[in-house]
């Protein structure tokens, strides 16, 4: 009987690397691996958006109006839908420009609960330093 | 010459255009490279905007990106798929890709 804490933590640009979406696929995955663990072992994944990877929550991607694929901002929402934490750095925000405003914050339109926590970096700190596991990408 | 080079990252590329020398310059920002087109870290603009060139942007890459061209500078000219074509067979003679 254990959790298992993981922190995603996605520090580069969304698109090109696709390193934030391999993040969230990772992370949403959690729910598929918890049916191969022991009965009562849990896994909690958090994602923490910090440095350039919070330009990955901008909201109105068209990647699939432009290109045919699915956008950032898609697996963000699955992610949200699925009951993950999802945190974003609130002076690497600032430290762009970017406003709540302009970032999503949730995934109503999809019937999630969960909402995306505008978080300072110490809260990032803290939640790495409470993982098993800290994944970089 | 006339060279056109292509930006396709947000990040280290400065250096390397810096050593670009060319009679015209034109610098197409597309893929991860909109990002200069768009964001200013601590209010500042890219420091890839500061040379002595013209500016194009990809609108696709812009929208792919939930980024619209309201915030581009007046000095950068948001452009097509159609529009980068006419750049490399009508303004310049070469192309570069960063």
């Amino acid at each position: 009987m254990a959790d298992k804490k993981l922190a995603f933590i996605v520090q580069r640009t969304p698109y090109k690397s696709e390193n934030p979406k391999l993040a969230l696929t990772h992370a949403i995955s959690y729910q598929t691996v918890e049916i191969l663990l022991e009965d009562g072992d849990t896994v909690t994944p958090t994602v923490c958006l910090v440095g350039d990877g919070v330009i990955a929550c901008l909201k109105d991607q068209k990647a699939m109006e432009t290109y045919g694929i699915t956008s950032t901002e898609m697996h963000l929402k699955s992610a949200l839908l699925v009951d993950l934490d999802v945190m974003v750095c609130k002076e690497d925000l600032d430290r762009f420009g970017i406003s709540e405003s302009m970032i999503v914050l949730d995934a109503e339109d999809m019937g999630a609960d969960k909402k995306i926590q505008i978080v300072p970096f110490a809260s990032i700190v803290e939640t790495i330093k409470n993982a098993n596991h800290v994944l970089f990408f | 010459m006339k060279l056109a080079v292509f930006v396709s990252d947000y990040r280290l590329n400065v250096d390397t255009l810096d050593r670009l020398t060319s009679a015209k310059l034109g610098i197409i920002l597309v893929q991860n490279g909109v990002y200069h087109a768009t964001l200013k870290e601590n209010g500042k603009p890219s420091s890839l905007l500061g040379k002595n060139a013209d500016y194009y942007v990809l609108m696709d890459d812009l929208e792919t990106r939930g980024l619209g061209s309201a915030t581009i500078d007046d000095n950068i000219k948001v452009i097509s798929y159609g529009d980068i074509v006419d750049l490399i067979f009508n303004e310049y003679e070469k192309t570069a890709w960063l």
